[in-house]
């Protein structure tokens, strides 16, 4: 009854919804991205022993100038969540994340227009409001995937490499990173829904994300930044140190609620438009 | 409360325009169930438009849509679940089999048992187990028809339902597309192709440059029909009383051929011709194309204007 070799087939999969499938469409995205932030975290703690001996290089960076030193979160690098702070989460895991957000999110919608699926989809009987919030909690999954690996990364690394890290500390550091990235990963999903257009939902997404972090970094330097920073999520997510100091205040909170609001717009604007062809 | 079965598509005034493309003005489209309807018009006349319209995927400036006598916006996902749409421009998730999409489709619509999709797929002899990407257009279109077809819906709406299938499909779907009506359900197929009309439709509404011109019984159409005669005469005398009939109109031909379009009953010139060297006759039905055409030309020219001498091609 099947045509060619049993063996050319992989066996069907049955997806029941649109949170299903968007899942099972990543689902190799969402395994690579989450294995290269685990190896990135092993990899970068590897070196921390190195540098804890080495008093050169604490110089060094206690050299750099006060900018430099401030853009790129370097505080202590002489302890474990100083050092992990430095190296990683004041930058470069947030930035994958977001990278990682931003560029699923920009095509959840937008993407399903653009190849034309959107009308095949959309004749079937699921709202508007359904299918995009389906597509956000897919975004939601992969990004808390992301933020296990990074976990992970910790757990593993801190107790072979002597990091001394929290529990505390690095679950608010992971969380931090996790609700940064969907806070940009559903901005780029709102620009999509909104206009359809998965450019410029991940262009100008980039954009305010590039804003967001310099103002957040810069903020200590340059005395007219200080007023401006709360409006940078970078400052609410980690502008604590979550890894050093566990989770701070109410500034955590600023995230689900921002996120919630663009997802809230994009409904309302999405459900309002007329679908591209 | 009211007895009279609602509409399956009920379109009132409505109108759509676009920035820098033509849209639809003013578009009344009243479909009754249990018929095969035809939206007739060239590209870009705004039948998809219309047909997007129908599905909520995109919202007129003005005018009502009511399916099944609801408001199309207010109850769009109920409306929804009683339609099946095949697009005109298809796009299917190509890294998908075709038994994947389908299912998927179906859980979508809490609808049909794999056992009864299949019964489609059979029909179409479509191979399910091969990714989409690799499809040739043909098999592509099968599974947009199957989807579309698959828990038999109420109203089947079909956006150039036959482009790209080979001849031996076409026929298929043209089947299908009479079974569907036959069960009592309703099939709104958009066609440029006026021969696919002439053989599922009941009803045809023709649009053209985004309005309405007409909406017209298939059956009147074919009865207001008039028939092609060409005649050949030996030596090449033609009869003087030939141009004088009544109803009988000569097209342009070759010298040795004489070609008329008659309206009305043949047999006063087959009196005619009785009494002529008649070396050969044919006498054919004109096909769908050729009504169509004689039934614009008589809607933009004067009433009771003989257009039987349009100039064919």
């Amino acid at each position: 009854m099947r045509p060619g070799p049993v063996s050319s087939l992989r066996r069907p999969v049955v997806l029941r919804s649109v949170l299903h499938r968007a899942l099972h469409e990543h689902r190799r995205s969402v395994l690579a991205w989450s294995s290269s932030l685990f190896t990135l975290v092993v990899m970068v703690a590897a070196v921390f022993p190195t540098i804890r001996g080495n008093q050169q290089i604490v110089k060094l960076y206690d050299n750099y100038p006060k900018a430099l030193r401030s853009l790129f979160g370097i505080t202590d690098l002489t302890t474990g969540p100083g050092y992990m702070n430095a190296e990683i989460f004041s930058l470069m895991a947030p930035l994958l994340v977001i990278v990682f957000a931003v560029l699923w999110g920009g095509d959840l919608i937008s993407g399903e227009e653009e190849r034309g699926t959107m009308d095949i989809l959309l004749a079937n009987p699921i709202s508007r409001r359904r299918l995009l919030i389906e597509k956000w909690a897919a975004l939601a999954a992969g990004s808390t995937m992301a933020g296990a690996a990074l976990a992970a990364g910790l757990a593993f690394a801190s107790p072979i490499f002597g990091l001394g890290i929290s529990v505390e500390g690095a679950a608010a550091a992971v969380v931090s990173v996790v609700l940064l990235g969907l806070l940009y990963g559903t901005v780029a999903l709102a620009v999509g829904a909104t206009t359809g257009h998965r450019g410029l939902a991940r262009g100008a997404t980039t954009g305010l994300a590039v804003a967001a972090y310099l103002i957040s970094s810069l903020a200590g330097l340059v005395g007219w930044l200080k007023p401006v920073r709360p409006l940078s999520p970078w400052y609410h997510a980690l502008g604590t140190d979550p890894l050093t100091h566990g989770f701070v205040g109410v500034h955590l909170l600023v995230l689900p609620l921002l996120t919630a609001a663009l997802l809230i717009g994009s409904v309302y604007f999405f459900d309002r438009r007329d679908l591209a062809v | 409360m009211i007895a009279s079965v609602p509409l399956p598509i009920d379109l009132q005034d409505v109108t759509k325009r676009y920035r820098g493309a033509r849209g639809v003005e003013h578009v009344d489209l009243e479909v009754p169930s249990g018929r095969v309807f035809a939206f007739l018009g060239p590209n870009g006349a705004g039948k998809t438009t219309t047909i997007r319209i129908l599905l909520d995927l995109i919202r007129p400036d003005s005018g009502a849509v009511r399916l099944f006598g609801q408001d199309l916006r207010s109850h769009s996902v109920e409306i929804r679940r009683r339609i099946g749409y095949l697009p005109g421009d298809l796009s299917l998730y190509e890294n998908l089999t075709a038994r994947e999409l389908l299912t998927h489709f179906a859980h979508l619509r809490r609808g049909p048992p794999w056992s009864s999709i299949e019964e489609l797929t059979a029909r179409f002899d479509l191979q399910v187990d091969r990714p989409i990407r690799t499809l040739s257009k043909g098999n592509r279109q099968k599974v947009g028809l199957v989807q579309a077809l698959m828990g038999r819906p109420e109203l089947v709406i079909l956006d150039e339902p036959t482009s790209g299938l080979d001849p031996l499909v076409q026929a298929e779907v043209h089947q299908l597309v009479r079974d569907v009506a036959r069960d009592g359900r309703t099939v709104f197929l958009s066609s440029h192709v006026l021969s696919e009309v002439g053989e599922v439709a009941d009803q045809v509404g023709i649009i053209r440059d985004g309005v309405m011109v007409a909406v017209e019984e298939v059956a009147a159409l074919r009865r207001r029909a008039v028939h092609y005669v060409d005649v050949r005469f030996g030596g090449g005398v033609v009869p003087e009383a030939l141009t004088t009939l009544d109803g009988v109109a000569r097209r342009p031909s070759a010298a040795s051929e004489v070609r008329l379009v008659v309206t009305g009953p043949l047999h006063p010139l087959l009196a005619v011709l009785s009494g002529a060297e008649v070396e050969d006759l044919t006498i054919r039905e004109p096909d769908l194309e050729d009504i169509f055409f004689t039934f614009m030309s008589n809607n933009r020219g004067s009433p009771g204007d003989e257009t039987g001498t349009r100039v064919v091609a």
